[in-house]
């Protein structure tokens, strides 16, 4: 029996006018994942989350959710996804409470309990005004709309942008907690530490195309070294991917005086997949 | 129809001020009549010769020395324009409002097509308009009770439901600029109701441009043709309910394959 997808990408195109959004992009995410989506910004991560969620349409290719075309059953896919989108907006006037009974009706679900249980996680106010509220607060409010429905698949954008390092912990929490029982999570970041931390495989797109998909363990394996030293007095620091022999011969005629050789930052790792396609000798 | 009430919601302070505003005036007009009566015969003499100008705000046709013609001439010529304003800020926000606002991820990725998010909120646009009309007939008839005076009811009811026609044209307008529009275009909005009114008055005056009485709503809604007549042009209005489905239908064209921005 084949594997089951959650998502499936075909050669997804997506032009704004002559300027291309995202391209030719293929992805497939496996059900029941947990599934980093990076790539700098303006790179293509929410023109891909907005296309597969039917907010702007794609010129070529097919968008596949829970097993349904995403042109032709857009509205029984969105029973199943819970989204929380990058800027979490809301109507100013409306309490969070009003906001978050809002989302469940307009599901037809009674969310009450979920809702109740999610608010007190993550410590929202419910009597409070949305203008009343700071940018993470406002994500916190997001955070229970995506998630009070418990659907099948989670899309994030930027999810933890905003949020204190308590309630990221606690956002994670749950992530865990839904993905435990069956849900699916794609999950779109610049913060590498979490998607190492949390997610099984990711995808790196950069100028809307898609770079590579891995597992995390596999795109975060390297060969690439930070070099600290001092030569000829004056202290250097770099990564280096390469040939060691060849950099310690590049060293002949020189005085070291000290010299340390250490596994790189996870941003550096990274950071070649996000730059433009050149020599990577050193990083 | 979750979407409906919220939209109603949402637009019920907007609704209570202009009603109270455009219905309170037109009213407190009413409830003026008996003290201008006296100078009002002397005026009405005056403006009933004026000759085109005179055409244009329906005094050759109505007295203003009557509460029916001071009502038909005066208090329907701000009860429209008032209503019809009403109308283009309700309508020109509707759809952009979510896009200005950046709600578009939050509303429209719940499982409710774009059809019918268009048609609850097009409701709404219509439950609005009745409601102000609504409203503000019953502070117009109360005011005649008040001062004693007899209603006509059936160039009454024919001048509030050309009205209201007249005020959906105008609101499907502005919801067909607000289909299109990613930003509320609320001055854009307002100006329809203006000009729409402006070419109703320069078409009763100017022979020459006689045929803009086909595009101006406000032709077929005019109160004093209709107190005059008892009835309402059924051609027009039927050229207006025409344009109000057509603006309907570019509207839905547009809303259902528009790309939402963030």
């Amino acid at each position: 029996m084949g594997r089951e997808y959650s998502i499936e990408l075909k050669n997804l195109t997506k032009m704004y006018g002559r300027s291309k959004g995202v391209s030719d992009l293929t992805l497939n995410v496996e059900e029941g994942d947990i599934f980093g989506f990076l790539g700098p910004n303006g790179a293509g991560k929410s023109t891909t989350i907005r296309s597969m969620l039917g907010l702007i349409g794609f010129q070529k290719g097919s968008a596949v959710l829970l097993g349904m075309d995403v042109r032709k059953q857009h509205g029984e896919i969105l029973k199943h996804v819970g989204y929380m989108p990058s800027e979490a907006m809301f109507y100013p006037s409306m309490k969070v409470k009003d906001v978050i009974r809002f989302a469940a009706d307009m599901r037809k679900m009674d969310c009450a309990e979920e809702a109740a249980m999610l608010c007190e996680c993550l410590s929202v106010d419910t009597e409070k005004r949305i203008e009343e509220l700071s940018l993470g607060n406002r994500k916190k409010v997001s955070i229970v709309c995506a998630m009070q429905h418990k659907p099948r698949l989670f899309i994030f954008d930027e999810p933890t942008s905003g949020l204190d390092p308590l309630m990221q912990a606690e956002f994670f929490k749950l992530v865990l907690k839904y993905n435990k029982q069956g849900a699916t999570c794609f999950l779109s970041s610049h913060v590498l530490s979490e998607i190492k931390k949390y997610c099984r495989h990711a995808a790196i797109i950069r100028q809307g195309r898609l770079i590579c998909t891995d597992t995390v363990e596999n795109l975060t394996r390297t060969s690439a070294k930070r070099i600290r030293m001092v030569k000829d007095g004056v202290a250097e620091e770099f990564v280096y991917k390469g040939d060691l022999n060849q950099l310690f011969a590049g060293f002949a005629g020189h005085d070291i005086s000290d010299i340390v050789i250490e596994e790189p930052e996870l941003d550096e790792i990274f950071i070649h997949y996000y730059e433009e396609e050149g020599v990577h000798d050193t990083i | 129809m979750i979407l409906f009430k919220h939209e109603m919601k949402m637009n019920l302070k907007s609704l209570l001020i202009w009603t109270l505003c455009v219905g309170g005036l037109c009213m407190g007009c009413i409830l003026l009549y008996t003290s201008l009566e006296d100078s009002l015969q002397d005026i009405a003499d005056a403006y009933s010769d004026m000759g085109a100008m005179s055409a244009a705000l329906g005094m050759d046709k109505m007295s203003l020395a009557t509460l029916t013609g001071f009502y038909a001439t005066e208090v329907g010529m701000m009860h429209g324009l008032g209503g019809a304003m009403f109308a283009a800020v309700v309508g020109t926000g509707m759809l952009s409002k979510e896009e200005a606002g950046h709600t578009t991820d939050f509303l429209y990725v719940f499982p409710v097509g774009r059809t019918s998010i268009l048609v609850q909120k097009y409701l709404a646009l219509v439950c609005n308009v009745l409601l102000f009309n609504f409203i503000c007939a019953v502070l117009y008839v109360l005011g005649f009770l008040l001062l004693g005076e007899e209603i006509q009811a059936n160039e009454m009811a024919c001048f509030h439901l050309a009205q209201v026609l007249m005020q959906l044209e105008v609101g499907t307008i502005c919801f067909l600029i607000s289909a299109f529009t990613k930003k509320s275009f609320l001055g854009a909005g307002l100006g329809v109701p203006i000009l729409l009114f402006a070419a109703d008055m320069m078409c009763r005056i100017i022979p020459a441009i006689e045929n803009l009485k086909y595009i101006t709503p406000f032709y077929y809604a005019n109160a004093a043709d209709i107190f005059t007549s008892g009835e309402v042009e059924v051609c027009m209005a039927g050229i207006g309910i025409i344009v109000t489905a057509a603006a309907f239908m570019v509207s839905w064209l547009k809303f259902t394959r528009k790309d939402f921005a963030a």
